[in-house]
């Protein structure tokens, strides 16, 4: 698992017991990525928000059942992730996700990253295109995977599946992803 | 990483993603305080050491069964010990989120696919469908906040550390032995039920409380059944008979 603050897993020892100002810490360092990974599962900011700010509240709630030691921010981020995926059933008001138009890309990276001077704003645009025609399924791993950069026991973790899984699924969704591109 | 990855994390990063909005003040006005959870986890611990002392030493109030072997039942995964007084402690239900307690959303399909046993079913698909603690496949109908029915399909393939999950039962509730498709099952009619995953050291690691709701549980060919709802004995037996592999 990634290194995270060690007062992380103090402060959530001690929201497990109950103190709240531990657990109101906790959602200030982890609020941002919590967003994050909501708004690129369910492609909504209102949705974000509400599976965010309720995926803490449930936590809060489930809180008795962590595992005491455990990484806080996967088992977040399962709970947030598996609101997300509730919402974005639910929900219609989807909106595409878009690239940020930003000047700075794709000319400095080309000078920073050999990736990035392979892929210049328009590839971007095409694969972005293409990961969006993927199923739900595909577009969940690749988002965790890629997207997010989640390690595996990471995504392992908020997906709730086993590591196993995490590796065959980005597997299988990487051989459709090339397929939509090449189509 | 090849470069197709690369380019993944490159899009990733590219990605136009709003601000995230200050969190804090509303969730610390959505959440309840909480008792400390050692103080309530203790009483849990207490709480199981007097129902097995109960199971063993009281003369238990069940029609027509007071032989040792309803004191504490076994079928597949699921212990049942009977108590004299059931644990004090009954949380609201809205403090626990039955969506989350059963486990992650998913679709009939996906449940199809990632169950790992043959998964049974009913004629009329569930409303929803969620992938739990224990690789149990919840099947819910109706909604999480009115449940008609729900069917858990646990299989027993052992897991590290062996978790056993145990219902607390009360004198109230009556336990009828039953069979259902020529196995040997347990009908759980009345009062309360505590349903608690224990590890294999006796440690309570999960416990969920779910209200005056019968309960029908059997075990054939090494996946344990329960179906939870608010039906009678035969109403019961009928729905676990058209439980069918599809």
């Amino acid at each position: 698992m990634e290194g995270r603050p060690p007062d992380d897993v103090a402060l959530a020892e001690r929201a497990r017991r109950g103190d709240e100002r531990a657990f109101e810490e906790l959602v200030r360092m982890h609020q941002d990525m919590a967003f994050r990974v909501a708004y690129l599962l369910t492609g909504s900011a209102a949705d974000a928000e509400d599976a965010a700010q309720s995926g803490f509240v449930k936590a809060w709630t489930a809180l008795p059942r962590f595992r005491k030691g455990a990484p806080f921010r996967p088992w977040l981020l399962r709970i947030v992730a598996n609101e997300a995926h509730n919402r974005r059933r639910s929900s219609s008001r989807q909106e595409a996700l878009r690239l940020r138009s930003s000047a700075a890309h794709p000319a400095e990276d080309a000078t920073l990253s050999p990736e990035g001077a392979a892929l210049g704003h328009e590839q971007h645009e095409e694969l972005l295109t293409a990961v969006l025609r993927l199923d739900e399924r595909d577009r969940e791993i690749l988002t965790c995977r890629y997207f997010l950069e989640l390690s595996e026991d990471e995504a392992a973790a908020a997906l709730d599946v086993r590591r196993g899984t995490v590796k065959s699924r980005t597997a299988r969704a990487l051989v459709r992803l090339r397929l939509e591109l090449e189509s | 990483m090849n470069p197709l990855e690369r380019a993944l994390t490159q899009l990733g990063r590219e990605l136009e993603v709003p601000a995230a909005p200050d969190l804090v003040p509303a969730v610390l006005a959505l959440i309840k305080p909480r008792r400390a959870v050692r103080r309530s986890r203790r009483r849990w611990v207490l709480a199981l050491a007097a129902a097995v002392l109960a199971a063993l030493v009281a003369t238990l109030a069940i029609p027509d069964a007071r032989s040792a072997l309803f004191r504490v039942l076994r079928i597949g995964g699921v212990q049942v010990e009977l108590v004299d007084e059931l644990p004090a402690l009954v949380p609201a239900p809205a403090e626990l989120p039955l969506d989350l307690a059963l486990g992650k959303a998913t679709t009939l399909e996906q449940a199809r696919r990632d169950a790992g046993f043959e998964l049974r079913e009913l004629d009329t698909p569930p409303d929803r469908v969620y992938l739990g603690e224990r690789r149990t496949v919840w099947f819910l109908y109706g909604a999480p906040s009115k449940v008609r029915l729900l069917v858990a399909q646990t299989p027993g393939v052992a897991v590290d550390p062996p978790l056993i999950l145990k219902k607390l039962v009360s004198p109230d509730t009556r336990v009828e032995e039953v069979a259902v498709d020529g196995a040997r099952g347990y009908f759980l009619d009345g009062a309360l039920h505590f349903v608690l995953l224990v590890d294999d050291r006796g440690q309570v690691i999960e416990e969920t409380v779910r209200l005056a709701r019968n309960v029908l549980v059997w075990e054939v060919d090494g996946v344990t059944y329960r179906l939870e709802g608010d039906f009678a004995r035969d109403e019961a037996l009928a729905v676990a008979a058209s439980l069918r592999r599809k």
